[in-house]
């Protein structure tokens, strides 16, 4: 059922999601120690690999990422930054057309309207305006998602924003064992790749009890999980359900309820924006028939008119039904716990899609 | 210190070369654009912003920077991409939408980029300052000689992104250099109308950097300041505010008559080549005769480099998919 | 064959009085684990601390997340 690629010399199992229950002697982790794990792996091997952002090597960073690397690696790899967004984003495009791999947390995506032109018009167009002489192999970490009530200016997951930008890689793994993957393939990557990470996918504690679906086994040794390919978390007959980030954990709790009610969901985490895989979107509608998109980004002008567009331009018969697009209803994230919850595209809302097909 | 006599002919060479391809450029622009205006139209479509009076910034600042150093300039790159060593042909091909161009046609007048002289420009204000600082942070970080350069002009000192990059440059002690084109323009602003102070130099001291002024647009003071500058950034003294006096001798860009510059600030737009020229001859550092040579052999060069780019093929519309990532 | 305990370390936070919670365990219960290597981590206010096996052996799980726990309680065994 794993469609994960996984390349290293030693023995790796197929991704853990095959079979929930952990064996006898392996090791589970969250996607942020999975992410640490890889980024620590990088930095022991490749010296050009370094890392900047604000309380990174204070703190750790805000989801751990760099803990203890600070203390590893010293201050002269693992940057704190002032405050300055648009300053130590552009440093470090220029850092990594000069040769070196940095990896910048910037702590909330939200934050980007402090730096946009320096990713959207320096680091994703550098490449293509000089002619391909000049690569930006840098990685732009950054945490996306709400329902911790912490509002507007602090939940956004603007998939659609950066996905919608020529010159930028967009990955958003929600299970560790393809967090580490990606992690390395992100570094490794000689592109500018941005990488998201649901904050309620990372596994902090802080955003409330560990949601076990993005737990996963995670091999010791580094492999990387490739960009451009879907994952199907769970197989289904009646309805494809495609998520992104924390909503694919949701649409797998939907597609239990689901299951007891006689409806077979199928679940597939897109985990790569940027390059789409538009085939396995397709693949799986094609079995189906019906097409859910669970994204907490804003509905209009986003992913989910994207693969709906997929599977429309390519073939309409393919389709028993309208598809269905479970978003935040273009509306800012409100604070208050009642109005998040009502515009966030939790568990009962995707269930609610899948049953009004039948 | 003062240049030798062979510098400064160099100087006066580099000068004179940009001049006339600006020149030439200028006369390139407005075929096909008159009766009627409009930027898409013609050989050179766009903006197009020429270095006209700003060539001794370009020169001197060039002539005391070594291979391994890191260039970025602004919109308005075309005499630093001279100075700098950028191949003539290819930015005059990449400047008319050519294949053979630097970046095969995709980047234009105001994206020069020749990573084989470690040149690019970029087209937002103060835009390229932050990866100047990286440009300099990666050579420490990789153990190699080189330092960076960031120009912008005058206008760009009011833009985020340049209080921030200097306070990087302040604590992580980087080896890059500001220089600023104080050219008393922002478009049609007066730089009294839009920043608070005098001199951007003076706010060097915020970041706890050397700030330094340079008036006169003369290539030989210019050359000297900016060798102060490379010194303390290689001596591991940080970076240099380095705010240097020129003049914009036309408008904005191509299509700015410039009717806002009147009175005493029209007496301030004065063309340095001329004024230049006499100083070597007077100094006995060039004769008359040189003079004339080299301005022939550098129109000559230049005409040749425009018609390499007026002759060169276009490229395939379906190019226009390519460099966009450097793996699938 | 001897029983080590895992407890959670008195200078892991300053409040004596305050109380954190295991986020996840890394192993299963009966799962073999290494000293040294991590095997759980505690959340205490908004700060996340990796807990490391005390010793080499088989790993009894006595708190799951979620339960709130003290500084000096004990959560596991290790048997070696």
């Amino acid at each position: 059922m794993s469609n994960d690629q996984a390349t290293s010399t030693a023995d790796v199992p197929a991704s853990a999601f095959d079979d929930l229950t952990q064996s006898a002697s392996s090791r589970v982790m969250t996607c942020a120690r999975a992410q640490r794990e890889a980024l620590e792996w990088e930095m022991t091997h490749d010296k050009s690999v370094f890392m900047l952002g604000e309380d990174v090597y204070g703190m750790g960073g805000v989801f751990g990422t760099a803990d203890g690397l600070g203390a590893k690696f010293g201050k002269e790899r693992i940057l704190d930054t002032p405050i300055s967004e648009t300053g130590f984003i552009g440093m470090a495009a220029g850092a990594a057309i000069a040769g070196m791999r940095p990896v910048i947390e910037l702590a909330y995506v939200d934050f980007i309207g402090v730096c946009y032109n320096a990713i959207v018009n320096y680091a994703a167009k550098t490449r293509y305006m000089s002619g391909g002489q000049l690569n930006v192999p840098m990685v732009l970490l950054t945490g996306t998602g709400g329902g911790y009530n912490n509002a507007a200016q602090h939940s956004q997951c603007l998939h659609a924003t950066l996905a919608h930008m020529p010159g930028v890689k967009v990955v958003c793994p929600t299970n560790a064992y393809d967090a580490k993957g990606m992690m390395h393939q992100a570094i490794r990557d000689d592109d500018f790749v941005v990488y998201l990470m649901h904050k309620g996918a990372a596994g902090v504690g802080w955003m409330g009890p560990t949601v076990k679906t993005t737990l996963a086994e995670v091999p010791q040794n580094d492999y990387t999980v490739p960009f451009g390919k879907v994952k199907v978390y769970r197989e289904g007959t009646d309805v494809t359900i495609v998520g992104v980030g924390l909503s694919v954990h949701h649409a797998l709790e939907a597609a239990e309820e689901l299951a007891k009610e006689g409806i077979s969901a199928e679940v597939v985490d897109l985990r790569s924006l940027v390059p789409l895989d538009r085939d396995g979107i397709m693949e799986s509608v094609s079995k189906t028939g019906r097409l859910i998109v669970a994204d907490e980004d804003y509905m209009s002008y986003g992913v989910s008119g994207e693969v709906i567009a997929s599977v429309v331009e390519r073939d309409p018969t393919v389709l028993k039904a309208p598809p269905s697009r479970v978003c935040v209803p273009d509306v800012p994230i409100p604070y208050s716990r009642a109005l998040e919850n009502y515009v966030l595209p939790l568990t009962g809302r995707i269930a609610d899609a899948a049953r009004s097909f039948f | 210190m003062s240049a030798n006599n062979s510098t400064r002919i160099e100087m006066y060479r580099v000068i004179v070369r940009s001049r006339h391809f600006d020149d030439r450029l200028t006369e390139q622009y407005w075929v096909d654009k008159t009766p009627i205006f409009a930027f898409g139209k013609g050989p050179l479509p766009g903006e197009l912003h020429t270095s006209h009076g700003q060539e001794p910034v370009a020169a001197g600042l060039c002539s005391v920077l070594s291979a391994d150093d890191f260039l970025v300039a602004a919109h308005r790159p075309h005499h630093m991409a001279i100075a700098r060593g950028v191949d003539l042909d290819k930015m005059a091909a990449e400047l008319f939408g050519k294949k053979a161009g630097l970046s095969g046609g995709r980047g234009g007048h105001m994206h020069v980029y020749d990573a084989s002289v470690n040149f690019s420009s970029s087209g937002i204000i103060a835009e390229g300052m932050g990866p100047a600082a990286g440009m300099a942070l990666a050579r420490r970080m990789q153990g190699k000689p080189g330092i960076a350069v960031s120009v912008i002009g005058d206008a760009a000192a009011n833009q985020g992104a340049f209080h921030e990059v200097l306070n990087l440059v302040g604590i992580y002690k980087l080896p890059m250099i500001t220089v600023i084109e104080d050219n008393k323009w922002g478009v049609t602003t007066h730089k009294s109308a839009s920043t608070a102070i005098e001199r951007n130099s003076d706010r060097a001291a915020a970041y706890g950097l050397v700030g330094e002024y340079v008036a006169g647009n003369d290539a030989d003071l210019i050359r000297e300041a900016c060798q102060r500058a490379v010194d303390r950034a290689r001596n591991g003294e940080g970076g240099t505010v380095l705010e240097i006096e020129t003049a914009r001798l036309r408008g904005h860009f191509m299509g700015d008559p410039a009717s806002y510059i009147t009175g005493d600030r029209k007496d301030f737009q004065v063309d340095p080549i001329p004024l230049y020229r006499a100083k070597l001859i007077a100094e006995g550092v060039m004769s008359e005769e040189q003079a004339a040579a080299i301005e022939a052999e550098e129109k000559a060069r230049v005409d040749k480099a425009i018609q390499f780019g007026l002759d060169a093929p276009y490229p395939a519309p379906e190019e226009a998919l390519e460099h966009v990532f450097k793996s699938a | 064959m001897a029983t080590v305990d895992i407890q959670v370390p008195l200078e892991l936070w300053d409040d004596a009085e305050k109380t954190g919670s295991i986020v996840i365990w890394l192993y299963k219960d009966g799962a073999k684990v290494t000293e040294g290597e991590v095997i759980a981590e505690m959340l205490f206010e908004k700060a996340t601390f990796e807990l490391v096996a005390p010793a080499t052996g088989t790993l009894h799980i006595a708190v799951e997340p979620e339960v709130p726990v003290a500084l000096g309680d004990s959560i596991g065994t290790i048997t070696t």
